[in-house]
């Protein structure tokens, strides 16, 4: 059987090598490419600049980080279980990279387009909780093993609400093929339509992708890197990678289900060099916002990041789902999502304010806190 | 380990080990915890990793030379440290301040508990999760006090600028207009943490209601300073016992209701805004004259006899016991140690709390090792 | 979530502020006059010799005990046929960067202003690769004076500012 490659006609199987290929090597480089971003970019937030000696601008940071890794010892503890110690990291990115394979990126560019694209990605992308409760138990540390558990927790917690808002992004679309989905959108992205289950979605994959505020697994100030904190050299870096890829591929698919894609506005019709652009905006804001969160927002202890996902943002997904079905069984007008969008947004806007603050009033000028003067 | 389980259901309390090395411990303090899940059971601080028998070479040191060395036990509050310390000299040697001296060493150790503070808003601020950005903020705050320190003694942390009988040298021409324009920039800097930090709901989620200690308690582990106060007691050394000029300033004493780790922050940043109205007051009222009596001795000797003199230090009472044989060295000098007496309640407050909270805990109680172990 | 808001308003504030670092050491910011570094030797141009005497003032001083003192005759003094009015020169000093604390007493006991602290970026950046070359000989500490590169700063201690 012959495919063709960039109109090539070649042999199925060099096809498909080629397209791994062509993952490990977009992958690689967009996740260096996002380190160094992110460095740049909290520098600013934080009013200072961020790497600027290695090469221009400093763009061959994350180039220097990468030699300087490859070439420190790697060191195992001698109790780690040798197995999933050795294992952890290509089970933590592999999944992630093989996310990549279903991601529609311009208008017939991407690895391999599937009927269930959607269910596809889910499904691999969650097998790299795996991957870090393996190492959190494979490397014979307390830390590790907290970390680990932590993590497993978290992700399991945020699976659903991740998965509901998809759900009925696939019900408006009709279909989990990634294309038809994105195509579906070229008059109203999604984000128009579902404004509740986008935001749910957004905090879903920060906790997903263990980003702060809900990086309590690897929570730098406690347990010193979580799972990875016996990982060093090459294992830590695959690490790394797989956090930063991961940030790549949810920004993109974000980008596909909600904001349009390469098709909303008039994708279609302006061939490929808009369709990129506009594409690297919408991930770019996407990526922009996670960065910004990290730099702004304290982290969330385990119980109040589960009892968050549990108690507010499933059920307000379920409702979301719900109100999905009874518009398209009853064939009420779009306007209708909308408006039950933005209510659900509200309220789960002013359920979060109300459930983490407690009963004790804000402090002003005339305070809870006593003040005795002369 | 605690005993190993009869029931294979049972479940065991595991020991860990926040060590000296650890990025969230301040300092070199080691603290084994025993944790149920992710609930401590017990807490164990270890400390004297950071002794260097500073008590004893200070007997080795006459009254010239010692300022320079109690800078070093308390270095995020060196004014207030030499202060404790010129203080009970002079009250040995009885020597009398002169008024410009008085008011100069009023705004320097208002100054340092700014920087203090800042210090103290940067660490929490990694503590609570926020990746950075306080801590930037308070070096940023923190670079403008220590530049003014530069200009009139010539070091940023260990300034020996305070010698008994006045200062050792005059401030620059330009100190009024220097230090109105670092509280300039430290006002805006107090209202960027205001605004960063205080209505945060995750902020408060995670700081309210967790390590807390009635007032009771609080007085009988012999706890002084913000951490005091948060607990509802009044209790301020500038007010019980007036030293420099604070009977002579308006200012008020900042008190809480709860004594939970929110109080004690929030303490700390209005005790800031407090400072800024010190200073100012200081600043209106300083005028020119002597800065040490007239015919001080060239090799100052006290007379023999003791002395207890406590100053409120931003961390809370510092106190200076000098016991002198007449000559130019203390025969014994002893320091009450504001962070070691606040550290005992360490245990009670974090017991029954999540890991994370004990974490908290521990840097809201803002301890600076070199006073804790001298 | 307004809480939440305001701290992100506060960071998207700070992205418009321009950044407030110093791109050291393409940069040296400008040190105060007082500022401190490590002790150093001074030149008297006119005579043509250090002014220390060897008296170890400094040295009985010093908390740490960082310094070593030499005196010896002056060959340069009026009695044998110089211009100097130093009966004793300095000979050899030694000064332990490693261990001086800065303190700055050194500098208000000499009694001839002979001894300064260095406040320029030399005094700040001090690397070396062996411990023992931080011990300071007298060629080492009277260089930046004789070279006339150092605007030193003494202090009189006590003196208030006349205003």
């Amino acid at each position: 059987m012959n495919n063709s490659l960039f109109g090539f006609e070649i042999n199925v199987w060099l096809d498909a090598l080629a397209r791994l290929g062509l993952i490990v090597g977009v992958m690689t480089v967009v996740a260096m490419g996002l380190i160094y971003g992110e460095r740049k970019i909290l520098a600013r937030f934080q009013q200072r600049v961020g790497p600027q000696k290695t090469g221009p601008f400093g763009l061959l940071q994350s180039v220097a980080d990468a030699v300087k890794l490859v070439g420190k010892e790697d060191l195992r503890p001698n109790a780690a279980d040798p197995w999933t110690f050795e294992l952890a990291p290509y089970f933590v990115f592999i999944p992630i990279f093989l996310g990549f394979v279903s991601l529609p990126f311009l208008l017939d560019v991407n690895i391999r387009l599937l009927e269930l694209g959607l269910l596809y990605f889910i499904a691999v992308s969650s097998v790299n909780i795996v991957g870090w409760v393996m190492a959190g138990w494979g490397s014979d540390n307390r830390y590790a093993m907290i970390g680990g558990m932590r993590a497993a927790a978290q992700a399991i917690s945020y699976e659903l609400p991740l998965v509901l808002s998809l759900v009925t992004v696939a019900m408006l679309a009709g279909s989990l093929n990634l294309k038809d989905i994105v195509e579906g959108q070229a008059n109203v992205p999604y984000v128009a339509l579902l404004p509740l289950a986008f935001v749910v979605f957004f905090i879903s994959t920060l906790a997903e992708m263990n980003r702060p505020p809900f990086d309590i697994p690897i929570g730098e100030s406690e347990v010193v890197g979580g799972p990875f904190v016996e990982y060093s050299g090459i294992r830590w870096s695959m690490f790394m990678l797989g956090e930063y890829a991961s940030l790549w591929i949810l920004s993109v698919l974000t980008a596909a289900v909600f904001l349009g894609g390469y098709s909303w506005p008039f994708g279609e019709d302006f061939g490929k060099g808009y369709q990129l652009v506009l594409m690297a905006a919408k991930s770019g804001i996407f990526i922009f916002l996670v960065f910004w969160v990290r730099a702004s927002i304290p982290r969330l202890r385990i119980d109040q990041l589960m009892s968050y996902s549990w108690k507010i943002l499933l059920p307000l997904s379920l409702v979301q789902v719900l109100v999905v079905g009874f518009v398209q069984v009853y064939e009420l007008p779009d306007a209708f999502l909308t408006v039950a969008g933005v209510g659900g947004l509200l309220a789960l806007v002013s359920i979060t304010g109300r459930a983490v603050a407690s009963s004790r009033r804000l402090p002003g000028a005339a305070r809870t806190m006593r003040s005795e003067a002369v | 380990m605690v005993a190993s389980p009869q029931h294979e259901f049972e479940t065991q309390d595991l020991l860990i080990n926040v060590g000296p090395q650890h990025p969230s411990t301040h300092g070199v303090f080691r603290m084994v915890l025993t944790i149920d899940g992710e609930v401590v059971k017990d807490v164990v601080p270890y400390i004297g990793y950071l002794h260097r028998g500073a008590e004893k070479l200070c007997e080795t040191m006459d009254f010239r030379q010692g300022s320079g060395f109690m800078d070093r036990t308390e270095y995020l509050a060196a004014h207030n440290a030499e202060l404790s310390y010129v203080m009970a000299v002079e009250a040995l040697a009885g020597l009398e301040v002169p008024e410009r001296a008085q008011w100069i060493r009023m705004i320097l150790c208002e100054l340092n508990r700014l920087s203090s503070h800042f210090m103290f808003l940067g660490a929490f601020g990694i503590d609570v999760g926020v990746f950075g950005t306080p801590f930037i903020y308070a070096w940023r705050e923190r670079e403008a006090i220590i530049d003014l320190f530069e200009e009139i003694s010539g070091d940023r942390m260990m300034y020996a600028y305070f010698r008994p009988g006045g200062l050792a040298w005059d401030v620059p021409l330009n100190f009024k207009e220097r230090v109105r324009e670092v509280l300039k920039s430290t006002r805006q800097g107090i209202k960027d943490f205001d605004e960063l930090l205080t209505q945060n709901e995750i902020f408060r989620a995670r700081t309210e209601g967790v390590g807390t200690i009635s007032a009771e308690d609080a007085i009988d582990w012999g706890m002084s300073g913000p951490s005091i106060r948060a607990s509802g007691v009044p209790l301020d050394v500038r007010r019980e016992e007036p030293y420099l000029k604070y009977a002579d300033v308006d200012w008020d004493v900042i008190t809480g209701e709860n004594g939970d780790v929110f109080d004690r922050y929030y303490c700390r940043l209005l005790e800031m805004r407090e400072s800024v109205k010190i200073i100012e007051q200081c600043l209106e009222r300083l005028e020119s004259g002597i800065i040490v009596p007239d015919k001080m001795p060239r090799m100052l000797r006290a007379a023999p006899g003791e002395v207890y003199i406590r100053t409120e230090a931003p961390r809370g009472e510092y106190g200076i016991y000098m016991v002198s044989k007449g000559g130019n060295r203390p025969y014994r000098l002893k320091v009450r140690s504001a962070c070691l007496s606040n550290l005992q309640a360490l245990r009670q407050m974090s017991v029954d709390q999540y890991v994370a909270d004990a974490i908290l805990v521990l840097g809201s109680i803002d301890i600076v090792l070199s006073e804790v172990d001298r | 979530m307004r809480g939440i808001a305001k701290s992100l308003m506060v960071t998207l504030s700070t992205f418009a502020r321009k950044p407030v670092t110093r791109d050291y050491p393409n940069y040296h910011r400008e040190l105060p006059e007082r500022d401190r570094a490590f002790p150093l030797l001074l030149w008297d141009k006119e005579v043509d010799e250090p002014f220390c005497t060897g008296c170890h003032a400094c040295e009985r001083a010093c908390p740490v005990e960082c310094m070593t003192v030499l005196m010896k005759d002056n060959p340069n003094h009026k009695s044998t046929g110089g211009n100097s009015s130093r009966r004793k020169i300095i000979d050899k000093f030694w000064i332990d960067y490693a261990r001086c604390m800065r303190c700055n007493v050194c500098v208000e006991v000499c009694n001839f202003d002979a001894i300064a602290m260095n406040n320029t970026w030399q005094g700040h950046e001090l690397s070396v690769h062996d411990r023992k070359d931080l011990v300071m000989d007298l060629q080492q500490l009277l260089s930046l004076s004789h070279g006339g590169g150092i605007k030193e700063w003494v202090p009189v201690v006590g003196q208030a500012n006349e205003q």
